[in-house]
């Protein structure tokens, strides 16, 4: 009878409702979540924080050894999700709404309401950096780790337009060994690149180095893939590029290296000059960027070391914010104590050039975050430790109770 | 076992450390040796200096770099007349600073591996020996060559991602550590070397025959005054130019170049309070040399300072009364102007942190308690078990408010809340393990509580100890600019670590649990209620560690999005205490799975314990991440040391398993009753 039973549709729905609401469910998930997270720990010292990040927890499934014995594991992001329904059937749903339950209900709330969090992070927010010296102004944010391909137009008065970008998803996904034709949608001219490298250095045809690197050799030099370096920032791309001109004039190639990129916000970057047509333009890889709706000015920035050391006591950047429309304000930027506005929000970061010492010129970075989930996670830690403590509470004082019920009964053994 | 048999076992437990202290006294060439008076170092412990960013009493700074050298807070040697020696860190430094002949001969260098000295061309003792000073001096020059070596090889080892082929090799690592020591060791030798005209305690050798000459008539104090203002580039010039033939230029040259070579060996000890209030560095008698040196405004400030160690030095040739009297004005000199600069406010405070040895003695209050209880299983359910466990309680409570006392001395000193680096954290998870033991204790009363507090208390201790000799440096250090924050440090770490406390208890009880079983099933004879209390108290106790870890990480989050912008970034540190986290939740779930019953119970508390200590210390020590805290070396020894003892608790408790399951088998033998159930 049972066996006919479980054949019915009905009874199927309710089998995988009671699975995917089940404890036994959720053990599974927690082990593997554990196990995931293991890996991923001692992964990051082969691979650096980025790659053991999107290898072990932003992946579906991932491949590892323990010694020589190969493993498959899901990554941490289908676990997320299934712990996620598995707390809202098995813990809200399902559960029995009792008096002795309510901590454990409230908790489970503020733990989904922390995975919630976290997937709108991992979804919709977005983070990049602002570096400027005393005195500079600007709304831009750069990434850390993404780079785009920019085609700029030089004016007569040697100023830059940006005329054409393609985007750092699209470049990244070519293989060292692909030819990517882009047409060069209203410019006299197609792009096209011949391999590209997420970190790669030129290297002279001279050097010794040169004899063991497989490429083409433009202008004395040869682009040089690099092993990836843990610290994903230190990543410097480069591809083979060549600008096919639509009319008769011949194809231009070239080398192009992120390390042409400005990396101190007092430098300005060095693109590759060409001309078609008479018209001077100018190829760079460059980080990808964006703006926020106001501007940021840097009126002092404030290094102190602790005394008879080289390690920071204190960094802070005094700024003014203008904003069309609106007052300028002045304010601090200190480990500790962001700027929070309109959605972003700006962290004291970092300083450079690296080696500075109190009273050199110094530039302040800032971590820029656009996060809708910011404090999400405060708001759970709120509901989730008042319902560990109620629930906690009512269980200690049930086992010191029992504790002492037990000790002034009569032993009969 | 007798009573006879017991308290001999346990006055040789008491006695181990001294008989250990005794044994270990190597053999001087020094004929003999006068000790200073407790005056004198009393008033030496208490001159301050500026040292790791911070103004402190010199007591402190003796203290590491004599556990630097040797490991040990004292310098132990026999001498020729055959008196043994037991020196004070205070007194060993008030040797090397004013009678360094004689703290030359001092064997205060442990050498771990005989190699090392054979490295350097000196002839070995034994395999593990201690080496003064003039003992290595024949390796010097090879030892200085290899040292710098090491060190390129290390960097370069750091700038590539860790290459293996980089690495250096045990051996390696300590002849490079050794070179460190030897070449700090001269520092401190030569600080006063320009109040000794013509005596050099160190380096002579690299100076030529004629500066040694010249060394006898040449006082770096008296030379400030007929220098003329010129700045340190052009003196240099001076010196590099090559000799003219002219005999006064000559000579000038020469006794610049001893001047130099005065400044450079006096660097390091900050002693000197900064001429201006807006100055915040310290100087050393070096920095003052060349400060008088480049201006002729700071001379007389300059040669005030240095006359005045000049008396110090001479104060001490005179005799001990003059010399402690001179060492009681120049720390009051010293502290009147601290205290003006808000410098040093607690630097007594401090002296009596480490004279009062807290933690040594609430060690000692634990071992104590530990036999009691050891002795009270002899009768445990008698009178007199109940009251040997009151009084190791009693004695564990002594112990637990010593280890208090000692951490607030900390907080206090430092202005900082209990927990600032990885030596607080030994400190107060084992002063909340020890609570947390003793709390078991009053709920229960079956001495359980109190045999894991005082284990913990032992534990505990024992490892603050030894980790503050390996790393021999000022446990209460300046902290970067992203922890400056009393606010999260009192918040976020306290709790994190009072859960870190709890699944250490945890996986005690688990272990406990799993060999009183064992031995219960072999025995034949299981108490079946003691088992059960074991289980309810295992259970709240991962309970508190669940609700400590999870609000700890969740608050760690929040202090990572106030400071980095990100709530959380998969960082190692962060990762370990998430582990945590869910493994509390895989015991919690899967026992309302109904797969996991008490032996699942404790053998997957003792997995949390593995688990705890690889998030304690071993992702520190994996070199990424933003908690990275630096390598300790052996950390990775001793965290598999206790995983193996682990692994071998958890094959205790599968053989229990497969004992319960074989009897539920075996027919007609009546199975145990279900375990009562644990509450939700």
């Amino acid at each position: 009878m049972a066996t006919q039973k479980k054949d019915t549709p009905d009874n199927f729905l309710l089998l995988v409702y009671r699975f995917l609401s089940s404890y036994k469910l959720a053990t599974v998930v927690l082990i593997l979540m554990t196990l995931v997270t293991l890996f991923g720990t001692l992964g990051q010292v082969n691979h650096g924080l980025h790659a053991a990040k999107e290898k072990y927890f932003y992946s579906f499934l991932f491949t590892d050894k323990i010694g020589s014995i190969p493993i498959v594991l899901p990554g941490g992001l289908p676990l997320m999700f299934i712990l996620f329904f598995n707390m809202v059937l098995g813990a809200i749903v399902k559960v029995r709404k009792r008096l002795k339950g309510l901590g454990l209900l409230i908790s489970h709330i503020g733990m989904l309401l922390l995975l919630a969090g976290g997937f709108v992070t991992y979804a919709f927010a977005t983070d990049g950096y602002m570096a400027m010296y005393p005195g500079m102004k600007t709304n831009r944010v750069e990434s850390y780790r993404k780079w785009q391909l920019e085609i700029i137009k030089l004016t007569e008065e040697n100023k830059a337009e940006k005329l054409f970008v393609y985007p750092s998803e699209a470049l990244q996904s070519i293989k060292s060994n692909e030819q990517r034709s882009i047409p060069g949608n209203g410019l006299p001219f197609d792009i096209v690149i011949n391999g590209y490298s997420s970190n790669a250095m030129p290297v002279p045809v001279s050097a010794p180095i040169a004899a063991g690197v497989q490429a083409k050799q433009i202008d004395g030099f040869k682009l040089a893939p690099q092993d990836k370096s843990k610290e994903a920032e230190q990543n410097l791309p480069g591809c083979y590029l060549e600008i096919q001109p639509t009319g008769d004039e011949k194809p231009i190639e070239t080398i192009l290296w992120a390390g042409s990129y400005k990396f101190d916000p007092g430098e300005k970057p060095m693109p590759f000059i060409f001309e078609v047509e008479g018209q001077k333009y100018g190829a760079l890889l460059a980080k990808k960027s964006w703006t926020v709706p106001f501007e940021v000015q840097l009126d002092e920035f404030i290094f102190e070391q602790h005394p008879g050391m080289s390690m920071a006591r204190n960094y802070e950047s005094r700024v003014t914010r203008f904003e069309e429309g609106k007052s300028d304000t002045s304010l601090e930027i200190k480990m500790n104590e962001p700027m929070r506005y309109e959605g972003y929000t700006f962290f004291q970061e970092s300083f450079g050039p690296a080696g500075s010492q109190p009273g050199d010129r110094m530039y302040s970075q800032f971590a820029v975050a656009n996060n809708p989930a910011d404090q999400w996670p405060l708001i759970a830690l709120c509901i989730t430790g008042a319902g560990l403590l109620v629930h906690f509470f009512m269980m200690l004082v049930g086992f010191v109770v029992k504790s002492f019920q037990s000790k002034s009964k009569p032993k009969t053994a | 076992m007798k009573l006879r048999h017991i308290l001999a076992t346990l006055s040789l437990i008491l006695a181990a450390p001294v008989c250990l202290e005794a044994r270990d006294a190597p053999e001087s060439v020094l004929p003999n040796y006068e000790a200073w008076s407790p005056e004198t170092v009393h008033a030496f412990e208490h001159i301050l200096i500026q040292d790791d960013g911070r103004v402190k009493p010199i007591y402190t700074v003796a203290r590491f770099k004599l556990l630097q050298f040797s490991g040990r807070t004292s310098a132990s040697f026999s001498t020729q007349d055959g008196e043994s020696h037991s020196l004070h860190y205070a007194e060993w430094l008030l040797d090397v600073l004013f009678r360094g002949e004689i703290a030359k001969d001092m064997p205060i260098f442990t050498i771990d591996d005989s190699e090392t000295v054979v490295q350097i061309g000196v002839s070995p003792k034994s395999k593990r020996d201690k080496y003064s000073y003039n003992e290595l001096l024949p390796g010097r020059a090879r030892l200085a060559e290899l040292a710098q070596q090491y060190a390129e090889k290390q960097q370069q080892h750091e700038q590539s991602e860790k290459d293996p082929q980089f690495e250096l090799d045990r051996i390696e690592g300590m002849v490079l550590n050794l070179g460190r020591n030897v070449s700090a060791f001269e520092y401190l030798l030569g600080q006063f070397g320009f109040t000794r005209p013509g005596e050099f305690l160190v380096n002579e050798n690299i100076l030529p025959d004629e500066l040694v000459a010249l060394s006898a008539k040449i006082d770096p104090i008296e030379m400030l005054d007929r220098m003329p203002e010129m700045t340190i580039n052009q003196l240099v010039q001076v010196i590099q130019q090559p000799p003219s033939g002219d005999e006064d230029e000559a000579m000038f040259s020469g006794a610049l170049r001893l001047f130099f070579f005065h400044a450079s060996s006096a660097r390091g000890l900050n002693i000197v309070p900064p001429e201006s209030n807006e100055t915040e560095e310290w100087l050393s008698a070096g920095d003052v040399l060349i400060k008088g040196l480049e201006s002729k405004e700071a001379r007389p400030w300059a040669k005030e300072q240095l006359q005045s160690i000049q008396e110090l030095v001479d104060a001490q040739k005179a005799g001990p009364e003059q010399f402690q009297k001179a060492l009681d004005e120049y720390g009051a000199n010293q502290k009147s102007i601290a205290t003006e600069r808000g410098e040093g406010e607690h630097s007594a405070l401090e002296v009596q942190l480490y004279r009062g040895k807290w933690f040594t003695r609430a060690l000692v209050f634990f071992i104590i308690a530990f036999v009691i209880t050891a002795l009270s299983w002899l009768s445990p359910a008698s009178a007199y078990g109940r009251i040997m466990i009151i009084l190791a309680s009693l004695l564990a409570i002594a112990g637990l408010v010593l280890n208090v006392y000692g951490i607030s001395l900390r907080c206090i000193i430092r202005d900082r809340p209990p927990i600032t680096n990885l030596y607080d954290t030994v400190l107060f998870i084992t002063a909340v393990a020890v609570f947390l033991g003793l709390f078991i204790e009053v709920v229960t009363r079956i001495g359980v509580g109190t045999l894991l507090a005082v284990f913990s208390g032992v534990a505990g201790m024992f490892l603050s100890i030894k980790y503050e000799a390996k790393e021999a440096t000022d446990t209460m250090g300046q902290l970067v600019a992203v922890l400056d924050t009393n606010f999260w440090l009192w918040t976020h770490v306290t709790i994190i670590n009072i859960g870190y406390a709890a699944g250490m208890i945890a996986a005690l009880i688990g272990m406990l649990y799993l060999s009183v079983r064992l031995f219960m099933d072999f025995a034949g004879k299981r108490n079946k209620d003691f088992l059960r209390v074991l289980t309810r108290m295992n259970y709240g106790i991962i309970c508190f560690c669940l609700f400590f870890s999870l609000v700890g990480t969740v608050l760690g989050g929040i202090w990572a999005n106030y400071s980095w912008g990100r709530f959380w970034g998969w960082d190692p540190k962060e990762n370990g205490a998430l582990m945590i986290c869910l493994w509390t939740l895989v015991i919690l779930h899967g026992r309302m799975a109904g797969w996991i019953r008490e032996i699942g119970v404790h053998m997957n508390a003792v997995l949390l314990g593995g688990i705890v200590t690889f998030s304690w210390w071993g992702v520190n020590n994996l070199g990424v991440g933003l908690h990275s805290y630096g390598f300790t070396e052996g950390v990775w020894r001793s965290l598999y040391l206790s995983w193996m003892i682990m692994a071998v608790f958890l094959v205790m408790g599968a053989i229990s398993w497969f004992v319960e399951r074989s009897r539920k088998k075996k027919p007609g033998r009546s199975d145990p009753p279900p375990s009562k159930p644990l509450p939700a």
